[in-house]
């Protein structure tokens, strides 16, 4: 056979490059496209990076040479750290807590009404759907500056989230287990005790640990607008523009964030062995 | 006789697990005192603070009468009052959705190149990967606000300071997700690859790349949905976008704003969420590429 | 003639040694077999002349070229001469069979435009006359992965095709298959080797299927050559010897 008559063989093989993959065309497109339209819209200019870029320089070099060590304010700092880790804590503990009843409430198991459930469910949306530093923002408003602005912001913002999670998994929880119960005449509270909790209890503290690991980055964050913490020290620092301060800080902070990760992966696996 | 040992082994398990148990209760109750006691949490705090709450949020809440709901901006207790801003919002909501759109897009890109090299299976040397894993984790650890608080300072006030916060940051979770997905993923076609005397970069094009392309492109939808809200509040430190506008709102006390802005985050966000749910939802169940 | 020679070659994997001083010289343009228990070492045999395993020690020479020494460009070379297929087939499940032959034309001829997933003409044009060999054309734009065992290890002959290799190692091609198949996979070798000229190198665990098709047997192990000859000269003692029990 010929090379022409394996062509006419196989069109769509030897068809132009357009007809064969045109997904990949028009996306690669619209994706060059985009980015051309960004650097217009963004004022995206050489110049400003190269400004940037010198400006970069002093600060970055300030960030690793460290002057007058020993006269920093660590006192500050480890109240700091204290106060992010008992912010998380707290928060993550409260969050939990409440939201087992708002997740069984949010379940189709628990709460047959499906319009208490509807408007349940939207509540928990829409807590989730404003931001955690945004609460932050509020509760300052209300409670003022410091931490307990950090822990409500925490606690609401978890309860949005975990609340849906339990919701589903007790939606997704065996219905084998909550029939023998239920066949076997026991009352609603007790169905929910030995039927639903021992399949969603461990996934209970296992979230727990993993939200613990998260809302400690969280708090870091937090502080900046003013929720108290280790955060609120890094931004009076960068705003003073002691940058081998606020550089230092920032190790301390992944440290503190690699350490508890650990832990909560640690205790993790030691749950699921058990 | 196995009857009495069988007993005594549950018995002493059960005493194991009530020891845990009652452990575990313990240091949350000592957990919790302390915790209360450094952040000087108590009851008087919190009592006080709530009908503060509920003045601010009553005070944000729009003064809407159902008579004049419909009229125009001119009218007090329509909703256009209420939202007599709206295109200037539209205009920041547009800005923001641009600086996450951006920052996935060339974070993602980064992020793809960066997790070859981070990735045990798929990277070249030792030194390499291990160099290039702590930068991932680095750019991942930080957390964006602070990116944003630096390039602020760089770079001024504006759009641009977030989209490069958000840029490091996408680069460093998503090349560390990535890089897990790769080694998660079948070697044979790399070694066939490998065998059939490819470079490289063949090796991660033909050998990697397809199985692992719907994973990845699942996750940065997901990134996407929290480049969205990141985006939305990075203008607190001056990183532009609505979260700017929101910032100076709360702060000028221009009350009715407030939950306008709070109302139209919430909607947006959640718009996004759902689309890209569907988006990743039928990229999963169909193969393209 | 172009002998592969294998001089001393040793491996080591931190305890255990797999191959423990193998000497050989595999003749060109024939079919040689190599059997063996597994674990006998047959794989890691066959992947040091590719160098997907490193030796601890020997060396291998082809053409006056030491093949265990060579880098870089000149490894991707020699890979690219000695194709490899390999027991579960070890194509792209979801890339169609087009393209998972045109991924062995790569190490022959690369050019930057393949990244972009961007083959010639005349490299397609050699995939389908590849793939035509073994009656699988209609199937080039399926993914790989729909095919069935038999079909996909002959696209995996295909793709080692494009390589226009002078050597093939088949590393237990036919483990995976019914013996419908494996006869299948096993005539398709015998014809390129036919009519190609392309030496091969085959792990095999089937002693019938070793006797039936190779020019030359080599037996394995624990590491080491117990039996180097033509099939006819294939004791029952030394099969037993070799697998521990009788004539499969």
């Amino acid at each position: 056979m010929t090379n022409q008559e394996i062509m006419t063989l196989h069109p769509k093989i030897f068809s132009p490059l357009w007809k064969r993959s045109p997904i990949k065309i028009i996306v690669s497109l619209l994706i060059f496209s985009y980015l051309i339209f960004s650097i217009k819209y963004f004022n995206i200019s050489i110049t400003d990076f190269i400004n940037g870029l010198n400006k970069m320089k002093p600060i970055l070099l300030s960030m690793i040479t460290w002057n007058d060590f020993l006269s920093w304010n660590f006192n500050s700092i480890l109240v700091g750290i204290l106060q992010t880790l008992a912010m998380a804590f707290l928060g993550t503990i409260a969050a939990s807590i409440i939201s087992i009843p708002l997740g069984l409430l949010a379940s189709r198991q628990v709460m047959k009404i499906n319009l208490f459930r509807f408007i349940i469910r939207r509540f928990l949306d829409f807590i989730r759907g404003v931001d955690i530093l945004i609460w932050a923002l509020i509760f300052v408003r209300a409670f003022g500056l410091g931490p307990l602005s950090g822990v409500l912001a925490i606690f609401i913002a978890d309860t949005g989230t975990l609340s849906k999670l339990y919701s589903e998994a007790a939606d997704n929880s065996d219905n084998k287990q909550i029939e023998g119960l239920i066949s076997s005449g026991s009352s609603k509270l007790s169905t929910i005790r030995f039927g639903l909790m021992p399949q969603v209890i461990p996934i209970f503290i296992s979230q727990s640990l993993y939200f613990f690991e998260s809302n400690s980055r969280s708090a870091v964050i937090l502080g900046i607008v003013g929720a108290g913490g280790i955060g609120l020290q890094l931004s009076e620092r960068m705003k003073a523009q002691y940058w081998d301060q606020a550089f230092f800080i920032i190790i301390i902070i992944l440290i503190m964030v690699a350490l508890i990760d650990r832990l909560s992966r640690f205790l993790r696996e030691k749950l699921i062995n058990d | 006789m196995n009857e009495i040992i069988l007993n005594s082994h549950n018995k002493s398990l059960i005493r194991k697990k009530r020891f845990w148990n009652i452990s575990l209760i313990t240091l949350l109750l000592i957990g919790i005192t302390l915790s209360s006691k450094i952040i000087d949490f108590n009851s008087s705090n919190l009592l006080n603070g709530i009908p503060r709450l509920g003045d601010y949020v009553s005070q944000i809440l729009p003064s809407l009468e159902t008579n004049n709901l419909f009229l125009s901006s001119k009218d007090k207790g329509s909703i256009a009052y209420w939202y007599f801003n709206l295109p200037k919002y539209l205009k920041l909501l547009f800005e923001t959705f641009n600086m996450a759109l951006l920052a996935t897009i060339i974070g993602s890109t980064l992020a793809l190149f960066l997790s070859f090299l981070a990735a045990k299976n798929t990277s070249p040397n030792s030194l390499v990967f291990f160099t290039i894993r702590r930068i991932l984790e680095f750019f991942r650890g930080v957390p964006e606000i602070i990116f944003a608080i630096l390039f602020v300072w760089v770079l001024g006030i504006g759009p641009l300071a977030g989209i490069i916060a958000m840029t490091f940051h996408t680069t460093g979770s998503l090349g560390k997700l990535f890089s897990e997905v790769h080694e998660n993923s079948n070697n044979k076609p790399i070694d066939a690859l490998k065998a059939s005397g490819g470079n490289w970069l063949s090796e991660m094009k033909f050998g990697l790349l397809p199985q692992v392309l719907p994973n990845l492109i699942s996750y940065v939808l997901l990134r996407f949905e929290i480049n969205i809200r990141a985006s939305t509040i990075l203008g607190f430190v001056g990183a532009g976008g609505i979260g700017q506008e929101l910032y100076l709102v709360i702060n000028f006390n221009y009350y009715e704003e407030v939950s306008a802005i709070i109302l139209l985050i919430i909607l947006t966000v959640v718009s996004i969420d759902l689309f890209s749910g569907y988006l990743r939802k039928n990229i999963i169940g169909v193969e393209n590429d | 003639m172009k002998p592969l020679r294998i001089k001393n070659l040793k491996k080591k994997f931190k305890d255990t040694v797999a191959i423990n001083g193998v000497n050989l010289e595999i003749e060109e343009g024939k079919i040689t077999g190599i059997i063996g228990r597994s674990g006998s070492g047959k794989s890691t045999l066959l992947r040091m002349i590719n160098r997907l395993i490193e030796p601890t020690e020997g060396t291998i020479e082809f053409n006056d070229t030491i093949i265990t020494d060579i880098k870089g460009k000149a490894l991707r070379k020699w890979r690219s001469e000695c194709a490899m297929i390999f027991q579960q087939f070890n194509l792209v499940d979801r890339l169609d069979v087009l393209t998972n032959v045109l991924i062995g034309s790569l190490g022959r001829n690369y050019s930057f435009l393949n990244l972009f997933g961007y083959f010639s003409k005349e490299e397609k044009i050699n995939a389908l006359r590849n793939l035509n060999r073994f009656e699988l054309t209609e199937k080039s734009l399926q993914r790989s992965g729909t095919l069935s065992g038999g079909q996909q290890q002959r696209v995996a002959i295909a793709r080692a095709l494009m390589q226009k290799p002078k050597i093939l190692l088949a590393d237990e091609p036919i483990s995976s298959l019914d013996p419908k198949n494996s006869k299948r996979v096993m005539d398709d070798m015998l014809k390129i080797n036919r009519e190609d000229g392309i030496t091969i190198i085959c792990n095999l665990h089937s002693l019938e299927i070793a006797k039936k098709y190779c020019d030359r047997l080599i037996g394995l192990s624990e590491g080491e050559v117990v039996f180097d000859g033509k099939p006819n000269e294939l004791t029952a003692s030394i099969s037993k010897k070799l697998y521990d029990l009788d004539d499969e």
